[in-house]
């Protein structure tokens, strides 16, 4: 058991002593560095005397308190002394300098609200910059799409494609069910529960199920991209791939954004499908048939609707891949980087979907 | 006669006594600290050169420059004659390939075992078929006394052996220069003791030529032909030389505080 008391008397020459003793660590310290420093604190102009002759054992706390004690800036005629303190003890604190351990008193200079703005303009100029560079380099890529390795495409496709068919079939159904349902509440309301068919079909071809299995291949595939190439470039892979002679954009991008742009549009016509059907299922609660649902839509929706869904997805598609990778390959050092990496890609992928999501609404309407 | 072979292919690409590696006036660092200014020195053929120094004195960066990696601020680098530092694309991607680099972490690729990482650059330059592939592959791997491991994924080797199947990747596509980053560190010394070995071995046999960045004294004086050492203060090559005689007759002291392992003066000693 470890005991340690600090006590200070006034001395006959006016000097202040304080007496340590016993186990001063990382545990027993706080109580003993308090009294110490207040003590000091209360006699800013007499002599305080550390008496360390009946310390037993000090850690790197204590080392650190007793440090503290004779570092503090007094009068010449109010120093700090530590007497009796073990030669090794006393060796260890004169290698340090009081000055090298003085707090930086430099405030850092408030940043106002125009070099904020700038400073935010600029960085993401710099990141458009960045993003121009790597479409570019994209494009090139595309130029020599034809030595792409297929199998690698191919296994893209499977994992981001084959294996995100039950996630996107339950999504597209339950979106389906749901505006059926919700819209057709209202309706019903005014006798026009048949049009909810039109509602259903119009909204799932051009605008849900695309926009739909782009948020799912966003959180699941641009993700995996930018983890996996930013794991890869953590573990150097990248600069393996470079000194190949390959270049990492044809070898590992092309790849990912051509599987996208393939199974995006193969999910969308899933989800669009099942969708729809999850629509028929409710409004058959709503006294439509399964034929009548038919009719009805044959009638509402056209080619342009399913094709525009189509282009659409292809392009939503592209923008994941292309975000993944590039977060994938701007990942910085550590593992903490890969996750930013991930997340950022999700969030900015989700981003761009809406905004060109957006953009297809008001050029196509 | 593999390694007579190598030496006839050397001197057909390079043109017969050129250096495999020259550099010359290299300025290379970050703009906001340069770390070496007007460096030049070569590497022979068939020479063990180790690029010394300590940490953060811009060895690894100084190799990753020469590879083509990081472009270098000013100067030029010939790799068997051709001057990667301004080569485009397709010269420098032609460059890179007669350089093998092993990183210091290996860098095999995680999603393929041991033996498709050694078959990927043959894989990706070659028509080979996949049974020649694989042949030449497993060859390599029982030179570098990775036989055994062929089916292991990179997360389940040592460090010596992610190390052992990088070089065994690096010479995979019929180098004739090797980069090694660091490949005793991290290593016990019986480990790092038997790649040394293997290195001497590799060029004995095979005439390689290596650029090995390294820190560890033991593998230096083990390995090394020649040795230069960075200092980023002065940002220059302060000794070029064999490592023996650095050691033992360097005027310089911080050579000599190097080799011989001395820590820098405390602040008690400096003032005492």
């Amino acid at each position: 058991m470890s005991i340690t008391t600090a006590s200070d008397s006034g001395t006959g020459d006016d000097a202040v002593s304080v007496v340590l003793q016993g186990r001063i660590t990382a545990y027993t310290a706080a109580p003993v560095w308090k009294y110490a420093i207040d003590t000091l604190t209360r006699n800013p102009n007499r002599r305080v005397i550390v008496d360390a002759s009946r310390l037993e054992y000090v850690d790197d706390v204590g080392i650190a308190l007793l440090f503290d004690l004779i570092r503090r800036d007094r009068p010449a005629d109010a120093q700090v002394e530590i007497r009796e303190l073990a030669p090794n003890l006393a060796a260890l604190i004169r290698d340090y300098e009081p000055k090298d351990f003085v707090a930086a008193t430099r405030a850092r200079r408030p940043i106002g609200i125009l070099e904020q703005t700038g400073r935010a303009t600029a960085q993401q100029m710099a990141y458009l910059k960045e993003i121009a560079r790597f479409l570019g380099a994209c494009v090139r890529a595309f130029r020599q799409a034809r030595t792409v390795n297929w199998g690698d495409v191919f296994d893209v496709a499977t994992e981001a494609g084959a294996n995100a068919v039950p996630i996107v079939l339950l999504m597209g159904f339950l979106m389906g069910v749901i505006i059926a349902f919700e819209v057709g509440l209202v309706a019903r309301e005014f006798g026009a529960v048949i049009f909810v068919v039109n509602g259903v079909g119009v909204a799932m071809l051009r605008e849900l199920g695309a926009l739909m299995t782009a948020i799912v291949l966003a959180g699941r595939t641009g993700a995996a991209f930018a983890a996996q190439i930013g794991t890869q470039k953590v573990n150097e892979e990248l600069n393996a791939i470079s000194t190949f002679g390959l270049d990492p954009i044809h070898f590992l991008v092309l790849p990912r954004l051509l599987a996208a742009m393939l199974v995006v549009p193969l999910l969308t016509v899933l989800a669009d499908v099942v969708g729809i059907f999850g629509g028929a299922l409710v409004m058959a609660t709503f006294d439509i048939g399964f034929l009548q649902f038919y009719n009805q839509l044959l009638g509402a929706v056209t080619a342009t609707d399913f094709m525009l869904g189509i282009v659409k997805s292809a392009v939503f598609g592209l923008t994941i891949a292309a975000v993944g990778c590039h977060r994938g390959l701007t990942t910085g050092a550590g593992a903490t980087s890969v996750g930013l990496s991930a997340t950022s890609a999700v969030v900015t992928s989700i981003v761009l979907i809406v905004v060109i999501d957006g953009l297809f609404a008001v050029f196509t309407s | 006669m593999h390694t007579q072979a190598r030496a006839d292919n050397a001197a057909a690409t390079a043109g017969g006594a050129l250096p495999a590696i020259s550099v010359r006036n290299l300025r290379m660092g970050y703009p906001a600290r340069v770390l070496l200014d007007n460096a030049s020195f070569d590497v022979g053929r068939g020479e063990i050169l180790v690029i010394l120094g300590g940490s953060g004195s811009g060895k690894s960066s100084l190799m990753k420059t020469i590879i083509g990696l990081y472009k270098p601020m000013a100067g030029d680098i010939f790799v068997n004659g051709a001057n990667i530092a301004t080569a485009g694309v397709e010269e420098k991607a032609q460059t890179q390939r007669k350089l093998g680099v092993m990183y210091q972490s290996g860098a095999l690729f995680g999603s393929l075992n041991v033996l498709e990482n050694v078959r990927f650059p043959l894989d990706q330059f070659t028509d080979l078929a996949l049974a020649d592939k694989n042949l030449t592959a497993r060859m390599l791997l029982h030179q570098l006394e990775m036989a055994y491991a062929e089916s292991l994924m990179p997360a389940e080797l040592s460090g010596g052996m992610l190390k052992r199947a990088g070089i065994a990747r690096a010479m995979a596509l019929g180098c004739d220069i090797l980069l090694l980053d660091e490949p005793s560190a991290g290593l016990d010394p019986i480990t790092a003791a038997n790649l040394d070995r293997t290195i001497l071995s590799l060029r004995k046999n095979l005439g390689f030529t290596f650029v090995v960045v390294t820190h560890e004294l033991q593998s230096i004086l083990a390995i090394a032909d020649r040795s230069i050492m960075l200092d980023p203060v002065s940002r220059s090559i302060i000794a070029d030389g064999k490592p023996a005689d650095l050691r033992d007759h360097s005027t310089d002291a911080r050579v000599r505080q190097f080799f011989n392992r001395q820590p820098d003066l405390g602040k008690q000693q400096a003032r005492s």
